[in-house]
């Protein structure tokens, strides 16, 4: 589905947001005496439960020469505790049927468990035991090493994936978000299990971390049990490291990547702005008009009317250091060229005149509209109101997006397009054979 | 999203709970021949409206495969009423998700959308179950579409190519040895009179079916499809699909070499469907062979002796007519394809000899009883499962579908390893990288 292609950035969940009212607040908040941020969503409908733990130790935070160890670190939390081993830690939450997965994001480190309601103690068990007690055994080190090289080397096989890592480099020189999430083949060949003590050591504290917890659940139930297993986990003394935010890119670049394909992908991309800048909410409008739906200038053009791509699409990636717009189509060899003429024309077309009236109104009513629907089930309330505690964009951000975007006009979009879509400032990376 | 299509690996997440008293399905059959299912669900103002049309790659004669999946496409470039674009268009101006599959077996629209809005969604499906324009000019453009979509799904990528092979040998005479997105060919080549007979025959309301689940009442609903389906005329019964795939007499095997990174192996055997009384062993096995990190699988290929970056075993319980079981693996890095089929093998002979234990059998059975209360959370899954019931045979089978499963015995899984995965009779592909 090509709608799916657009999600490879989990953060592009907070595109659609906004709350069908403004009334009831989305989840309940405190800050445990330690420092967790305890968010709570009751859905007593079904008898289940999900919860997301977050602790600020993404790939952002990896040295510079250490690429990947936070997602080294992350896939690791689940191979072994002081009190179980990684088969033991899998056979326990897979028996009853449950899922307790943790790896790494750009910003973060998250661990999901879903369980059925009267599997949350033991559920809760071993999710603070991954968070608080990993013990790292070294034949998990190795072995998770040799996996994250294969599956590097595999993803070479993935166009798109190529092409989002080199456009990645060229969006954002010099910063961590210029790096793979997991590493280069070579990065992640100089890991040791001693990076990774000393990463989960230094980051792992509860001044970073975001429970949420949904489900069939209350507030008190949720609140006593985070707190008989977090509880006594103290806070250090120390402040908590910054991360610079992405400077400005330098002069964009064009990449051209071999591939034996029958395909070409086309991906252009360059920075942009997070939900806290006023211009945001005409940002994600304008990208929708552009190449957010099936409705859009885009998929109208390359697509309905030119038959050139099954995928084409635009959307903006906002993380909490820095944010990037991307535009990318797939193609036949022959019709790359046509592509990239139909993308640069509809980039520039969006900067020298307004969006439509029907254009607009179709943008913010789906955007606005959709909302309830991105939030059906407890696991996609526990992964939204974790993100946006961790962005720092407060709960009542689902209502602030639905009503900003409401409010967004033509000449908003257009400026919005003025400052981000003109063609020249963008870095462009092609794979495949080229006409 | 839109016009995708079901790849046929894709692990089947079963389940929906035994019913709740609150849980009463409603289902009628329209005089025309539409069977209507409907289920209420107040959790939120929110509905999953689904079409089901009882035609996939299944239905398709050889010469002319990909074209029920061609008209899936077709589907959304409009009628005399809702023009090219519309139908997306206005499920996006009124905040809904709209996108549909083809699968072998079937051919799934659906609008997932405010509940208050359910009535348009209803009108629209109406319309192009009777009114499609199927525009010659639109479908040359969408041919091309349709052509990079095969590219993306299959000429680029390894798993997708050597599955399209391996299903090509393993079935000689049955349908379902066709790819479901087409022979590039055959794509090429197919003709808008022949999709527009294709139209004509499978899409009337007695070879249809309208699921809905969500925030309605069922009476009014059923009252709103009369009116806006009891109009379209019953058409002449679909014919049949009458060929029964011949046992296979030996071993068939393909090898095929593509730019890739890391090699592949698929095993493939032909098993009964659900009619079979060892349907219900045949799933719990899937379970057991590669549902989750402690499963077999996983557990001895890729944990223990790291030979696969990935390995499952995949089969298709709903499937109409018999199928295969799927086997596959992804070797790692400095693995041979021979090794790993080797160790393969030897896991499916395992199954033949030694029982699992009791352990492995009652966590299967408890993964596959939480993944059906887990499917309750979501209306679209919901809605989406009384489809897949209804279609081999009835949406109340659903709920002796658990009844089944907890009746398997290690017993039973013995003996349909030893019945259905003939070490001399099995399918073999293998994907070398070239370099």
């Amino acid at each position: 589905m090509t709608r799916s292609l657009t999600t490879r950035f989990a953060s592009l969940m907070l595109l659609g947001l906004a709350s069908p009212a403004a009334a009831a607040p989305i989840a309940h908040r405190e800050v445990l005496p330690n420092g967790i941020v305890l968010l709570v969503a009751e859905r007593p409908a079904v008898p289940i439960v999900a919860v997301r733990a977050l602790v600020q130790a993404g790939a952002v935070h990896d040295p510079p020469d250490r690429a990947g160890l936070a997602n080294l670190t992350g896939v690791l939390l689940t191979r072994g505790t002081t009190k179980r081993t990684g088969p033991e830690l899998d056979s326990a939450i897979e028996f009853v049927g449950g899922s307790l997965e943790a790896g790494a994001g750009r910003d973060s480190i998250g661990a999901s468990l879903r369980v059925l309601k009267p599997d949350l103690g033991l559920g809760l068990d071993l999710l603070s035991e991954v968070i608080l007690s990993p013990t790292f055994p070294p034949g998990e080190v190795t072995r998770k090493i040799g996996e994250i090289q294969a599956s590097i080397k595999r993803s070479e096989e993935d166009p798109g994936a190529v092409a989002a890592r080199a456009l990645a480099r060229l969006v954002f020189p010099g910063h961590p978000y210029g790096l793979p999430v997991e590493g280069t083949r070579e990065s992640v060949a100089r890991l040791t299990r001693d990076d990774v003590v000393k990463f989960h050591r230094e980051r792992f504290r509860p001044d970073a971390t975001v429970v949420a917890v949904v489900g069939a659940v209350t507030v008190d139930e949720a609140r006593r049990e985070v707190l008989g297993r977090f509880g006594s986990w103290a806070r250090p003394a120390s402040p908590l490291p910054g991360v610079p935010t992405a400077s400005a890119g330098r002069e964009p670049r064009e990449e051209v990547i071999p591939r034996d394909l029958t395909q070409a992908t086309i991906m252009f991309g360059r920075q942009a702005i997070r939900q806290t800048d006023p211009d945001y909410f005409a940002l994600v409008v304008a990208s929708y008009v552009l190449g957010g739906g099936s409705a859009s200038r885009l998929y109208t053009r390359v697509r309905e009317e030119g038959g050139l791509a099954y995928s084409v699409y635009s959307y903006v990636s906002p993380s909490k250091y820095g944010s990037a717009f991307f535009v990318s189509a797939q193609t036949r060899i022959a019709e790359v060229p046509k592509v990239r003429t139909l993308l640069n024309a509809e980039l520039a077309r969006m900067t020298r005149e307004p969006p439509s009236d029907a254009e607009l109104s179709l943008a913010k009513a789906y955007l606005v509209g959709s909302f309830p629907l991105r939030l059906d089930t407890s696991a996609k309330v526990a992964d939204f109101v974790s993100a946006i505690e961790e962005l720092g964009l407060g709960l009542d951000y689902a209502d602030r997006y639905k009503e900003r975007v409401a409010r967004v006009t033509a000449r908003e979009v257009q400026r919005a397009a003025q400052r981000f879509f003109i063609p020249e400032t963008f870095n462009r990376v092609v794979v495949g054979r080229t006409p | 999203m839109r016009r995708a299509l079901v790849v046929f690996l894709v692990p089947l997440l079963l389940g929906a709970p035994p019913a709740r008293a609150a849980d009463t399905v409603v289902a009628e059959t329209l005089d025309n021949g539409l069977r209507v299912i409907l289920l209420e669900d107040h959790r939120s103002p929110i509905v999953s409206s689904q079409v089901w049309y009882r035609v996939g790659s299944r239905n398709e004669r050889r010469g002319a495969t990909g074209i029920a999946h061609f008209l899936e496409h077709m589907m959304f470039k409009g009628t005399p009423t809702h023009g090219r674009g519309q139908f997306a268009r206005i499920v996006e101006q009124n905040g809904g998700q709209d996108n549909a599959f083809t699968s072998q077996d079937v051919t799934s629209y659906f609008v997932n959308i405010a509940a208050d809005k359910l009535d348009l969604v209803i009108e629209l499906e109406a319309d192009r179950m009777h009114n499609l324009l199927l525009d010659p000019k639109e479908i040359e453009s969408e041919r091309q579409v349709v052509i990079e979509e095969r590219r993306t799904r299959t000429e680029d990528d390894p798993g997708g190519f050597l599955g399209e092979e391996v299903a090509s040998i393993a079935f000689k005479a049955h349908p379902y040895g066709s790819p479901i997105i087409g022979w590039q060919e055959d794509i090429a080549r197919i003709t808008p009179e022949e999709i527009r007979a294709f139209y004509r025959t499978y899409y009337v309301p007695n070879n249809a079916m309208v699921v809905a689940v969500g925030d309605f009442r069922a009476g009014e609903v059923l009252e709103r499809i009369k009116r806006r389906f009891g109009g379209i005329p019953r058409g002449a019964a679909p014919p049949p699909v009458l060929t029964v795939e011949p046992p296979p007499n030996g071993e068939r095997r393909v090898v095929v070499r593509k730019q890739a990174e890391l090699p592949i192996v698929y095993l493939a055997y032909h098993v009964p469907n659900q009619r079979s009384n060892d349907a219900a062993p045949l799933e719990v096995l899937s379970t057991i062979l590669s549902g989750g990190r402690a499963s077999r699988l996983y557990r001895y290929l890729v944990y223990e002796r790291r030979l696969a970056l990935e390995a499952g075993g995949d089969y298709s319980y709903f499937s109409i007519d018999p199928n295969l079981f799927w086997f596959w693996a992804t070797a790692m890095p400095d693995q041979t394809p021979e090794t790993l089929e080797k160790e393969l093998l030897a896991q499916v002979e395992r199954l033949k000899t030694e029982p699992v234990t009791d352990e492995e059998l009652r966590r299967a059975k408890n993964q596959i009883e939480a993944a059906f209360v887990f499917q309750e959370d979501s209306i679209h899954r919901r809605a989406s499962l009384l489809a897949r019931f209804e279609v081999i045979g009835g949406y109340a089978q659903k709920d002796q579908f658990l009844a089944k499963i907890r009746a398997v015995t290690s017993a039973d899984l013995v003996r349909v390893a030893g019945s259905w995965f003939p070490e001399d009779k099995k399918n073999v592909g293998i994907l070398l990288p070239k370099p």
